[in-house]
């Protein structure tokens, strides 16, 4: 207890130089915390959008669906799965995919074709709402027909242009109808902005005279489960499919986000550290040779070496602590304004991850880990920063000391 | 002075006769379009079926095809009901689809050429790619004599360099005597086996002595197939060449 309070003491022997180095130490904690917030929020606003606009947390397949996307490798035991996302109120949709040819006038182009339930769709996911021109799809519009934007644009289709549509259906036989373009998304994912021709699932039954196959179902939680939980809920319970995460499905987007969030945490982490840990070594060093005088009478009067380690080394604990209270403070409350307004980005044109529109405003997301590891990391620093200044002090000759002259 | 005229008949037997040095009466060029006319002579008239089997369904389809020329086409469908009416329409490169159903023609884009045509394993590029086997390919002959206990002779054909040629190598196989088609088999660029196409069912039809059956089978979908089985042919009927236009599709 007294060699704290001597500590304390000896840490206001210089206001100046003790202010200036805990508004640094904090600086260099409030930018961190900031920082670190800002990043997380990019990138779980990366895995967000990823998830939230059309593929979800996880998806389920039919076994080796992926090989040629079959229209034949459709999924049988679907019951099971809605039971299971009901049970854990996890949104879920379902889709049903088949190729074809798209023609409006004189152009025609490949496609896929996505017979959904509009319903569903825009309650559990996003992209409905990224329409460019028109409408999405209701649930009475039928031979109605939202396109991709590359594809809308390659045939020159617009609202209300009638498009013929030509398609091998599951039974071999060849089926063609006229739709007419009810919707145009905004460009999202190349996939879908090339490729995709979305139609009512009942349409998609009587073109591809197919009975209610279903190709894909993907859950979306919105973030209540993680993707490994909403996978092992659901092969736990349904053999003979394939149930990926959205990393499994973007390995690329998931190993970006992942290597990109380390790799910025630890690399500002390290100029952070290192700059407050210069600056707690300096005043600390500062602060020992002021005192060496001093030293050399304690030294000289029975005062062990180890006891002078601890004192000094307590100084620079007791700045830091300061130091971290109040970065946390400020840290903390930017942070908190940032997770809760964002900044609004939309000026330098779209923001776009991994070929995924983002929505224009960036905001922060703080967690206990954000706080916890620049606080911890410059105690560590700091501590480590005074055991050379401490040890200079400690190995001090009284006689010398006593007649050093800073 | 001899040997300028022996130099000179070499050279002249060189140009005029590319493929003279095989010791044989055989003339491979003449085999490969004999092929190529067996079905369509200058004009052809006929109707066929067209069965398709996949491990997922089995159909027929009814057709009646006219043809004009290498780049001239017209395949209509007869039966079954649903597709009756159902047309495709091939002139030079260009392949249009007619659907009876919504009244619209429907142009083929490239980047679906490589794909099935009509739900059958030919594809859309085989409608189109009906050239002559002599100007996309040099050729030898590689095998004559007894196999299976038949007498017969293998071209050979590689793709010349410049030509629009998904294949790495095709070999034709005919009956030795009349030149009538027994297979073709196609390799892809690796020479790895693709597909063959067998013929079967030797009649005399139109006028003519032809294989009347022909069966594809691709070697990446084992226990798949499609038949064609002439019903009827006709050749060298007047057509105008207007008969294949786009204005006559939609009539």
């Amino acid at each position: 207890m007294k060699i704290t309070k001597l500590s304390w003491r000896n840490l206001w022997r210089n206001p100046t130089r003790t202010n200036v180095t805990i508004s640094a130490v904090a600086l260099c904690i409030a930018v961190l915390i900031i920082f670190q917030s800002m990043i997380v929020g990019l990138i779980e606003k990366a895995k967000f959008t990823t998830t939230n606009l059309v593929i979800g947390e996880a998806q389920v397949h039919a076994k080796g669906y992926f090989d040629d996307r079959s229209i034949y490798k459709s999924l049988q035991n679907t019951e099971e799965i809605r039971l299971v996302a009901k049970e854990n109120k996890i949104g879920l949709v379902e889709r049903s995919y088949g190729f074809g040819l798209i023609s409006s006038g004189t152009k025609s182009a490949g496609t896929q074709f996505w017979g959904i339930n509009p319903e569903s769709e825009l309650q559990h996911f996003d992209f409905a709402n990224h329409i460019d021109k028109g409408n999405f799809l209701t649930n009475t519009s039928l031979k109605k027909i939202v396109l991709g934007r590359k594809l809308a644009s390659s045939i020159a289709a617009d609202i209300g242009t009638e498009l013929v549509v030509f398609v091998q259906g599951a039974d071999g036989s060849l089926g063609n109808e006229l739709f007419y373009v009810a919707g145009i998304l905004k460009n999202m994912a190349d996939n879908v902005d090339r490729g995709a021709a979305m139609i009512l699932r009942k349409d998609f039954d009587i073109l591809f005279s197919a009975n209610n196959l279903i190709h894909e179902i993907a859950l979306n939680s919105k973030g209540r489960f993680e993707s490994e939980e909403i996978q092992k809920l659901l092969s736990a319970r349904i053999a003979d499919v394939d149930v990926e995460t959205w990393q499994q499905l973007m390995p690329t987007i998931a190993l970006m986000t992942e290597k990109m969030s380390v790799f910025m945490r630890t690399f500002f982490s390290l100029i952070f550290g290192v700059a407050a840990s210069l600056g707690v070594m300096n005043t600390m060093i500062m602060s020992t040779y002021d005192r060496m005088r001093e030293f050399g009478i304690i030294r000289a009067i029975g005062t062990t070496p180890w006891r002078i380690l601890k004192q000094i080394s307590l100084e620079a604990i007791l700045l830091t602590t300061i130091a971290s209270v109040i970065g946390v403070i400020v840290g903390l409350s930017v942070a908190l304004y940032f997770q809760k307004y964002g900044f609004d980005v939309s000026g330098s044109g779209n923001m776009s991850f991994g070929g995924v529109v983002m929505d224009p405003v960036w905001r922060g997301s703080v967690s206990v880990g954000i706080v916890l590891l620049p606080v911890v990391l410059l105690m560590l620093v700091s501590v480590v920063a005074s055991i050379y200044p401490a040890s200079i002090a400690a190995r001090i000759k009284p006689v010398e000391a006593i007649h050093y002259k800073p | 002075m001899m040997r300028l005229i022996i130099i000179a008949t070499c050279i002249l037997f060189k140009i005029f006769l590319p493929n003279f040095a095989f010791a044989s009466n055989l003339n491979p060029e003449k085999i490969l379009d004999s092929i190529d006319d067996l079905y369509r002579s200058n004009t052809s008239y006929g109707i066929l079926a067209l069965s398709v089997t996949t491990k997922n369904w089995q159909r027929t389809l009814t057709l009646e095809q006219w043809s004009k020329g290498e780049d001239r086409h017209l395949i209509k469908v007869l039966k079954p009901k649903k597709e009756k009416g159902l047309t495709t329409l091939r002139v030079d490169n260009n392949v249009w689809n007619y659907m009876p159903k919504v009244k619209r023609v429907v142009k083929i884009p490239s980047s679906m050429m490589a794909s099935s045509w009509m739900g059958s394993h030919f594809t859309n590029d085989d409608l189109v790619k009906q050239s002559r086997m002599v100007k996309d390919y040099t050729f030898s002959v590689t095998y004559e004599g007894e196999r299976e206990g038949k007498n017969i002779v293998e071209i050979s054909c590689f793709p010349k360099k410049d030509a629009a040629v998904v294949w790495g190598k095709v070999d034709v196989i005919v009956y030795r005597d009349n030149y009538i088609p027994l297979s073709i088999i196609y390799y892809d660029e690796d020479l790895q086996l693709s597909r063959t196409l067998n013929f079967t069912n030797i009649q005399m039809m139109g006028g003519k002595k032809m294989p009347t059956q022909m069966i594809m089978i691709p070697v990446d979908e084992p226990g798949e197939s499609t038949a064609i089985q002439w019903k009827k042919i006709h050749f060298d009927l007047t057509i105008n060449d207007d008969f294949f236009s786009l204005r006559k599709l939609q009539q």
